[in-house]
This record gives C-alpha cells, structure tokens and sequence, in this order.
C-alpha cells in the first residue's frame, strides 16, 4: 500500500492560551474526497490551513507528498503543490480574472506569459468562466467569482485541494454551481480536503467524514455510515441541526 | 558640544514653549467654533450658503500657512486702517487658516453618523436642531475626537511659523539664543527635543481616544 | 481702505522674471521631494507591517521621530545640525556646493512628509482584508511577491486620495524654505512686496499659483483615480 499524501500527526495549536487545534491526527490517501464538518469555531479552517504552512502548529507534523510542513524550508514550493479555496474567494480585485488565475503560474512556477494564459483559460474553462476571464472579479457574481477562485487554485496543477467553507458567503441560487465543479473535480482524481456544511456533497462524493469539535477529531466514518449510524452523540447532535436547516 | 548653553537658556526656552502653547490653545479654541460654523453652512441646504463656505475653504486649503501669514500681516493694517499688534495678525491668520481643516473634520464627523440616524431622530418628533444636539453631534465628537486632538498637534507645530514674522515663540527664542550664543547645534537640538515630547504627548493621547472609541 | 493698485507691474522686469524662477522652483522642489518621500515611505510604511520586530519598532520609531517635530524645526536640524555630524572633507563639499539651502530643503521635506506617506501605507496595509495575504501566500507566491504583486498594487488603490491630498501638503510646505533661503514662489511674492509695497498683487500671484496647482493636481488625481479605479469593489467620488 502506497503512503497516504497528506499526513497530519498528532496537530497541536494554541494562541492566546486558547486551543485552536488539540492532538489532531488524518491521513488523506491520493484521489480520495474527505469532508471536515462541525461546529464552528472548532478548528476545520485553522486545520486546513495548517496543511499548507499558512499556520505555524506548536505540536506535531504534517507531511504532505513526504515534504515535513514543520521544517520545511521552502514553503513557497510547498504550497504551488497545494490549491487552496476561501470562503470569500480572495480574488484580487485590482486585477482582472485572468491576472488573478496567471500570476502565481508566472511568478511562482516560472511560466511564460502566453504558456500561464494558455494554462488559465483551459481551467476557466473547466470550471465555466472562460467568457469571463477580461473582467474584474467585482464585476462577477459570487459564483462566478468562487469559481474564478477555483481556477486560480487549479491552474498551478496541485496534487492536492483544500476547500475551506467555499459556499458559505454564497447566496444559495449560487452554491449549486460551485457544488457542481468540485463535484466533477472530486470524480476526476483530484485529492480534496473540505470543510463544508453541504451534506448533500458530502454523501455524493466524500469517501469519508471528519467530525470534528473543540479542536479534535470526535468521529472518523465512512460515509454512509456517518448519515446512518454516527457513533457520537455530539456527531448525532450535529447532523441533526444541519439537516434540519435544508 | 557644550550643553551648558542649554541649562543656561532653558528658563528662556521654556518660556518660548509657554508663548507657544499659549498661541497654540488660543488658536484652537478660536477656530473650532468657527469650523463648525463652516461645516454647517458647507452641510446647509441652501446652495448659496453651502458653495459659499465650501469655496472658502477649499480656498484657503490650497495656499500655505506662511501665505495666509503674509497676506494678513499685509491686509488687516490696510483694511482697518490702523497699526494692529503683531499678535493680532498672527492670531487672525491662524484662526481663519485653521477652521477650514476643523471645518472639514467636523463635517466627516457629523456625515459619519448617516442619515438614517436624521431620520431616526425626525421620525420621533424631534426638531432638526433638536436631532443634531442630541442625536448626531454626541456621535459625531465621539467619532472625530482623534482627528480633533491630531489637528491640535498640527496646529501646535504650525504656531513655529509665527517665527517668520519673528514672533517670540519657542522656535524664535531658540533662533535668537542661538546666534548670541553662537551654540545653534545644541541650541536647535533642544527645542526640537521639546517640540519632539509634546507632540508625541499629543499623539499617544490621540491613539488612545482612538482605541476607545 | 486706502491702496492704488498696480497690476500691470506684474508683467514688467524684474518682478516677471522672479515670479517665473519662484514659480519653477516651487513646482521641482515639491516634486523632488515628494518622489523621494513616496519612495522612503512605502520603505518605512512596509517595515511597520512586516513580520519582523526589529523592522517593526525601526519603522515605529521612524515615524515618531519625523512626524512629532515641526518641520520648520527639521529644516533648521538639517541646516545647522546635520552638517555637524559629516566627516570634515564630506562636510567642507557639501558647505560648498551653490544651492546648499535647496537640497536641504529637498532632504528635510521629504524626511518630513515620508513619515506621513507610510502611516498611510501602513493603514491601508491593514485595510487589505487578511484572506488576501493567505490566498496569495497559498498560491506559493514568497512574502516578497506578494507585496510586489497583490499588497502594494492594492494599497495604492485604496490611498489615491490621501496620497492627493499629501501630494498637495508637500506643495504648501515647500513655503517653509523660504525660512532657509530658498526663493520659491511665497518667498519672491513677499521680496516683490518689500520692492514694491504692493503686497496685495503680490501675494495674489502666490496665491493663485497654489490654487492653480490644487485644480491640476486634483484634475490629474481623478483621471488616476478613474483608471486604476477598481470595479465593483472602491466606488469613487464622496
């Protein structure tokens, strides 16, 4: 059996005496979907970003691809291997869209101009925004935008994908759209990590379910067996409340 | 360097800080009322009355302080028809100067509070005037007190320029002390050392009302 | 009011030739000086948000230091102090060289008014939304890139208008020179008064020039401000 790509061992974090992450430990095996849920403030963001070194953990590793986060001496590279997705999407808005997708392919990575444009416009176009790339991201809706983020992500060909809460600032005539390219994405190979209340993604795609509360993981399932039969009485709670909003 | 020509001019020197602060509280206690007079006229409905102070002001923003100096020094003897006193001069310039940049905080101040709080206070049978003294201008002073107590340290640095009229203030005495006692390093040292710890007095008192209101 | 006007003695020698020389001489030096302190500035203003202590307390203490003395006062420092703390050779070249009370006027305004120009960096630093550092270091961008490409660019935007305004501050404070020898335009309208006694056609002329300046530097700031304007995110105008 091959090593898992991403590694967390025994993730511990706290500031201001407050303790964000406590003892956490995943592994996510290449091509796999994992899903984080729980409450917020239970630390699936800090988590998140952790795996890609936007965090410093006082406890602990996380290795991704057989690189150690912890002493890793160039994270730049570390993260070009990486996609990552915000809640608020984080698109530049000095620049247009395909300014935000081509930068860091031809800062980071090296690209020619017209190699980054070529590479954007074919991810814009998976996600269905090609016709968008002239315009500024504040000209765009929420969708449209966090999906310009999405190609961003994708265009530096990561080996894995990080979603943190990528519907949540949406309005919900929008989610469906973005659910749609991670759910194609998911299909084709991409490893994902993701934090996300979309339980309906979640039991399409996701190979497993993270729960997670106060800063430690509560229960680790397979999918179907998180949504028949949680082990956790505070899993239970959980699923309770999210599914009664929908 | 000898900086016993300080301990012997520091009496002198305080004293010249004494004249400017004094110059400096005068100047500020003139012109924020007269500030807030433009502000209102400038926020005023009546277009004649709101171009007339807003043209002033943006006047009077655009030419330097030395200027407006000059031209009072020049102009109030003339207009009035008498010698005034230098102080007189420099008092009326500073205060007109300084109200147009008083005009302008206060006017953000009372437009930070938005109309919807106007129309909060009219809808419950308050008076226009009624809503702004007891409504909008509490907020208002609560939101611009930083800029207020930032603008007195520009006023305070700006009373340096009553030197070039040569007006005894701090930076005056300093001049003089300097050429008669032939010391300017330690002399022009000294008073920017004092100018130096008033204002950074001023400007934590500013951070402070900042990171309470 | 008792004054005989003589606006025609504007246009005659030698008072139209100073005015012109006051004139350039206002304009080069608050654009020098003002290229200098964007440049120190955005220096000192990134220093005070950068991850380092050192950098942090240096930047700190940077603008304290220039901010919190007159400028006035400053110019003075430079002139008399300054030369002072020179190896002797260093300071004979400089106490030499012909426009000595220029390039200190250069050196102290642009000292002075960088202070100024990296507090507005700093908080305009601190306007960028945080996502905005973690999605551009996420994208495997160094610290250096992203504030070449995603920070600066951005802060820029947000500053336009105060970056005007201390556009149009460093203009009225090059008056000050004049207190150093530097014959801008305030410092001929008031030589031209002492010639002529005629101080109201003289300062008029000073006046004029810095309203003439606002109107242009405020026209040029708009047509800035409407190209680089952002869409959908800074509305502009208010």
């Amino acid at each position: 059996m091959t090593a898992p790509i991403i590694q967390i061992q025994d993730l511990g974090l706290a500031f201001d005496g407050f303790t964000a992450l406590d003892g956490v430990s995943l592994d996510v095996m290449a091509g796999q979907c994992i899903v984080v849920c729980g409450p917020s403030g239970s630390g699936k963001s800090t988590l998140l970003r952790c795996v890609n070194g936007l965090e410093r953990f006082q406890r602990g590793d996380v290795v991704v691809d057989g690189t150690s986060v912890r002493d890793c001496r160039d994270l730049p590279r570390l993260r070009r291997g990486i996609g990552m997705v915000f809640q608020h999407f984080e698109l530049y808005p000095h620049m247009t869209v395909l300014e935000n997708v081509t930068l860091a392919p031809i800062k980071a990575k090296g690209l020619s101009k017209a190699e980054a444009e070529r590479v954007a416009l074919h991810y814009l176009d998976q996600v269905g925004i090609a016709d968008q790339a002239g315009k500024h991201p504040g000209r765009l809706s929420g969708g449209q935008q966090q999906r310009a983020a999405i190609a961003r992500a994708l265009a530096l060909e990561p080996k894995v994908m990080l979603f943190d809460e990528p519907t949540s600032a949406l309005d919900p005539e929008m989610i469906s759209e973005v659910l749609r390219v991670m759910l194609d994405l998911a299909r084709s190979g991409m490893t994902m990590l993701v934090v996300t209340h979309e339980m309906g993604f979640a039991r399409e795609v996701a190979d497993r379910i993270v729960f997670m509360d106060r800063g430690s993981i509560v229960e680790t399932a397979g999918t179907a067996q998180f949504f028949s039969a949680s082990q956790t009485e505070r899993a239970r709670e959980f699923l309770h409340k999210v599914l009664a909003k929908i | 360097m000898d900086w016993h020509v300080i301990q012997a001019n520091l009496p002198l020197l305080l004293r010249g800080l004494g004249t400017s602060l004094q110059l400096a509280a005068v100047a500020v206690l003139l012109s924020f009322p007269l500030g807030c007079l433009l502000a209102i006229g400038r926020l005023s409905r009546r277009a004649w009355l709101s171009l007339t102070c807003g043209g002033f002001v943006n006047l009077m923003r655009s030419n330097p302080l030395v200027l407006v100096l000059f031209w009072f020094y020049f102009l109030v003897p003339i207009i009035t028809g008498r010698a005034v006193s230098d102080l007189g001069s420099i008092v009326i310039a500073f205060v007109i100067f300084f109200s147009v940049y008083f005009a302008e905080i206060v006017r953000s101040g009372i437009q930070s509070v938005g109309s919807r709080q106007v129309q909060a206070g009219l809808s419950t049978g308050l008076t226009y005037p009624q809503t702004m003294r007891h409504i909008v201008m509490p907020q208002a002073i609560r939101a611009m007190l930083p800029a207020l107590t930032t603008q007195c340290i520009v006023v305070f640095q700006g009373t340096t320029v009553a030197y070039i009229v040569g007006y005894d203030e701090l930076l005056h005495t300093a001049s003089m002390a300097a050429e008669r006692t032939g010391r300017p390093v330690e002399l022009y040292v000294a008073v920017a050392v004092m100018y130096f710890l008033v204002c950074t007095a001023g400007s934590l008192l500013a951070r402070n009302l900042e990171r309470k209101s | 009011m008792n004054y005989q006007f003589n606006w025609a003695m504007l246009i005659t020698e030698p008072y139209f030739g100073w005015i012109a020389d006051g004139v350039l001489t206002t304009l080069h030096l608050a654009l020098i000086a003002w290229c200098i302190a964007f440049v120190l500035g955005v220096a000192v203003g990134s220093c005070r948000v950068s991850g380092s202590a050192v950098l942090r307390l240096f930047g700190g203490a940077y603008v304290e230091l220039f901010r919190n003395i007159p400028l006035l006062v400053q110019l003075f420092l430079w002139l008399y102090v300054a030369p002072q703390l020179l190896p002797a050779d260093t300071r004979l070249w400089w106490n030499r060289l012909d426009s000595v009370p220029y390039w200190t006027a250069v050196i102290g305004i642009s000292f002075y008014t960088s202070s100024r120009i990296a507090e507005q960096i700093r908080a305009a630093m601190n306007a960028i939304p945080q996502g905005q550092f973690r999605a551009a270091l996420s994208t495997g961008l160094t610290p250096v890139q992203m504030y070449r490409h995603v920070i600066l660019p951005y802060a820029i935007r947000i500053m336009l208008p105060a970056i005007t305004s201390e556009f149009l501050t460093v203009f009225k404070n090059t008056a000050l020179a004049l207190t150093i020898g530097v014959l801008e335009i305030t410092a001929t309208t008031r030589k031209i008064e002492a010639w002529s006694f005629k101080g109201i056609e003289a300062y008029t002329v000073a006046s004029l020039t810095y309203l003439a300046t606002t109107v242009a530097v405020i026209g040029v700031m708009t047509w800035l401000e409407r190209r680089l304007y952002i869409p959908g995110l800074i509305r502009r105008g208010g």
